[in-house]
């Protein structure tokens, strides 16, 4: 027992970030739902997942290239690009839907494997070939998709944006209204698509050499070098990884909207509010430290931030000061550990 | 937390099996205030909410902020539901802005269908994707008004002004203007919008629909503005170095720059069309005398007030037209009045055009700009 314990307390405090940002994310969660008239009701952790999902994923996407020390300028662009291809091919048969749904997560794939090659290969900084690739992205999306509209099947994006009755209802798998099945019948789709997806491809990747050596390269990339890793696999995966995340991102925000949209400005705040994403999630600008999951809690607390405007009166002209400076002060709670160490060396590490 | 998990089950079941398709049903005309909802054309459909009692909740769901326009109108909104006509029959109202993310303004949409309001006043991100709070909205009952950028959907009630008009009756007053003067033929500027969206494409339509109609020898000289005073100030200002004298200029927005450009090329002042800034009005009254004999015609941010007001008629059971052309505010420089459609004391990029009153809708330049920001 008192193992167990040491182990909590070790994780806990490597973890410290991440931590922070959980209990901030619960609190604030329960507070919103004690204000709203309808707290506590799927109907609003619904909503809340709906508006959560393709910013969750594209901070996930986000996630990897930091951890190697990097930024991705381009996640915002590639999700934009994913979103447009896929309100192009999600539609027709059964069939058919489920192929554009590959050839869109395909596309980018492809693309965050396109950033890798000239990352790795390119030997240029990752924010400057993002950022050049990200152009790209959005090019083509706007080829693809000149004005906005496009149509997605409806009744996937009714199902997908519902709850599991609503699921099981559109498509009729089975009796919706069965007994065994009401219990579990309110839980969100959205939630379910995240947290699946995010843990199930997340957790095993960390606990690979690859995923490890991802780390490591964050932490020091010349001891990653010296210690025999596959630094150049690594950067690859992590990179294609990324755009993978980003297109589930774009396809999830096509099939919510059932259209795509090839807008700049949106995908600009996308890439800008993953990396805020990141770091609120305990994610180091510098490397080697956090991860995915905490990008997911961070992007639930960037938007739980705004879900409190509409229940309070702010003045709406008001509202995006205080956004940034509730952000503001979020992200310096990560640097208090500079208060703490004995050696400001350490800082550097 | 048994209890809470419990609770959302019961809570989520009810929420799927209560509710049965509800919203709006197809009506015949005429509807309710036709001077003010006016149809947007004779086959526009008539909608029909069930009556219900006041006061109602009302949101405005904004998406970008940030220009002169969007800060304006969220202003509007909040003079307008302070005014004595609409006051009672509001018991809540919130403004939020959303920025240019589909997802959060689709989300803000939702959630206050969530908590229960009447009507929401929006302007839209994007024309397509609202689907599913459409679909949402009307399992809820709760009317959805999408005005300015408007949605491509004959589903939800809808405010605009009618932009291809506009854009005849900018290039029709220029025409005329120069028919006074003896001018059936030569050299006109126009100065385009945003490129890529439908008010600049439709307003231009207009424009030069009016121009083939004439029959006139038109050369047109076409600029991109972007609506933007400084972007428009330096293409008139190259347009003018490269091409020399125009006979008249054709502007959709922008105009303040558009009349600093003429003058600081010493441009001789031609007939001309533009929006409704209130600098361009300043500049119409102090040099139509020179020959700047302009017309001012704007999108007004007082069609947020027409579209709440809209909401609440919807409410209250009355007909509606599906999709609501608001008349243009039309001024010319011999009807222009200091203190009554333009503010000599007032700044250059205060958008004049607040007032429409078949619609009852009166709120002055001067009472929108003493909204102060702690009064929320």
């Amino acid at each position: 027992m008192p193992e167990l314990k040491k182990n909590m307390r070790l994780l806990i405090s490597q973890n410290i970030g991440f931590t922070a940002a959980t209990i901030i994310l619960v609190v604030l969660w329960l507070l919103y739902n004690f204000l709203h008239p309808r707290g506590f009701s799927s109907a609003v952790l619904i909503q809340n997942t709906n508006e959560s999902v393709a910013i969750v994923f594209v901070a996930i996407a986000q996630t990897l290239p930091v951890l190697l020390g990097g930024l991705d300028l381009s996640v915002g662009a590639v999700m934009t690009l994913a979103n447009c291809v896929a309100s192009v091919l999600v539609s027709g048969t059964p069939f058919q839907i489920i192929l554009g749904m590959m050839i869109t997560l395909l596309t980018g794939t492809a693309f965050g494997l396109l950033n890798g090659l000239v990352v790795v290969y390119g030997r240029i900084q990752p924010i400057i070939a993002t950022l050049a690739t990200g152009s790209i992205a959005i090019g083509l999306a706007l080829f693809i998709r000149p004005q906005p509209g496009g149509d997605v099947d409806g009744d996937l994006g009714w199902a997908l944006t519902n709850d599991l009755y609503e699921l099981v209802a559109t498509y009729g798998w089975w009796d919706a209204d069965a007994g065994w099945f009401a219990p579990i019948s309110w839980f969100p789709v959205p939630l379910l698509i995240i947290l699946v997806i995010s843990f199930g491809i997340w957790i095993p990747f960390k606990r690979t050499i690859t995923g490890r050596t991802v780390y490591a390269i964050g932490s020091s990339e010349s001891a990653a070098f010296m210690s025999g890793l596959p630094i150049d696999r690594a950067k690859l995966a992590a990179f294609t990884l990324a755009g993978f995340f980003a297109a589930c991102g774009g396809l999830y925000l096509a099939i919510q909207t059932s259209s795509g949209n090839a807008d700049i400005s949106q995908a600009g705040s996308y890439t800008l509010n993953s990396i805020a994403a990141v770091v609120l999630g305990g994610t180091s600008l510098l490397g080697g430290i956090g991860g995915a999951i905490g990008s997911l809690v961070g992007a639930l607390l960037l938007r739980l931030l705004a879900f409190y405007f509409r229940i309070l009166s702010i003045d709406p002209l008001l509202q995006p000061l205080i956004e940034g400076v509730v952000l503001l002060v979020a992200v310096s709670l990560g640097a208090l550990r500079t208060l703490q160490t004995k050696n400001r060396l350490r800082l550097f590490r | 937390m048994i209890k809470r998990v419990l609770a959302m089950s019961v809570a989520g079941l009810a929420m799927s099996c209560a509710v049965a398709m509800a919203g709006p049903t197809v009506v015949n005309g005429p509807g309710a205030n036709p001077s003010c909802f006016a149809q947007w054309s004779p086959d526009t459909k008539f909608l029909q909410w069930e009556k219900r009692e006041g006061p109602f909740k009302l949101a405005v769901v904004n998406g970008f902020v940030g220009n002169g326009w969007r800060i304006q109108m969220v202003k509007t909104a909040k003079a307008f539901a302070e005014d004595p006509s609409i006051k009672d029959k509001i018991s809540e109202f919130k403004v939020v802005s959303t920025g240019t993310d589909a997802a959060v303004q689709l989300g803000a949409i939702e959630d206050f269908i969530n908590q229960g309001y009447d009507a929401i006043v929006t302007i839209a991100v994007a024309p397509d994707g609202f689907d599913r709070v459409i679909r949402l909205a009307d399992k809820n009952n709760v009317v959805i008004v999408p005005f300015d950028n408007v949605l491509d959907t004959d589903k939800v009630m809808q405010v605009n002004e009618n932009q291809l008009e506009m854009g005849r009756m900018y290039a029709s007053h220029v025409l005329g203007e120069l028919g006074k003067l003896g001018k059936t033929s030569g050299k006109l500027l126009e100065v385009r919008g945003l490129a890529g969206n439908s008010v600049d494409r439709d307003r231009s339509l207009g424009i030069h629909q009016v121009l083939d109609e004439s029959g006139g020898d038109w050369e047109v000289i076409s600029v991109v503005g972007n609506w933007d005073d400084g972007t428009a100030q330096k293409v008139v200002a190259d347009a003018i170095a490269v091409h020399g004298t125009f006979d008249g200029v054709v502007a959709q927005g922008g105009t303040n720059g558009v009349v600093q450009a003429l003058l600081d090329t010493d441009h001789p002042m031609v007939p001309m069309s533009g929006e409704s800034e209130n600098g361009y009005r300043k500049a119409l009254a102090k040099y139509a005398d020179e020959g700047l004999k302009g017309i001012s015609i704007g999108q007004s941010p007082g069609l947020v007030a027409i579209s709440m007001k809209a909401a609440i008629s919807a409410l209250e059971g009355n007909v509606m037209p599906q999709l609501i052309s608001v008349p243009l505010p039309v001024a010319t420089y011999d009807e222009l009045e200091d203190g009554l459609n333009y503010w000599s004391d007032l700044p250059d990029n205060f958008f004049t055009v607040n007032e429409f009153p078949p619609c009852g809708v009166n709120i002055s330049g001067p009472s929108i700009m003493a909204q102060t920001k702690d009064d929320s």
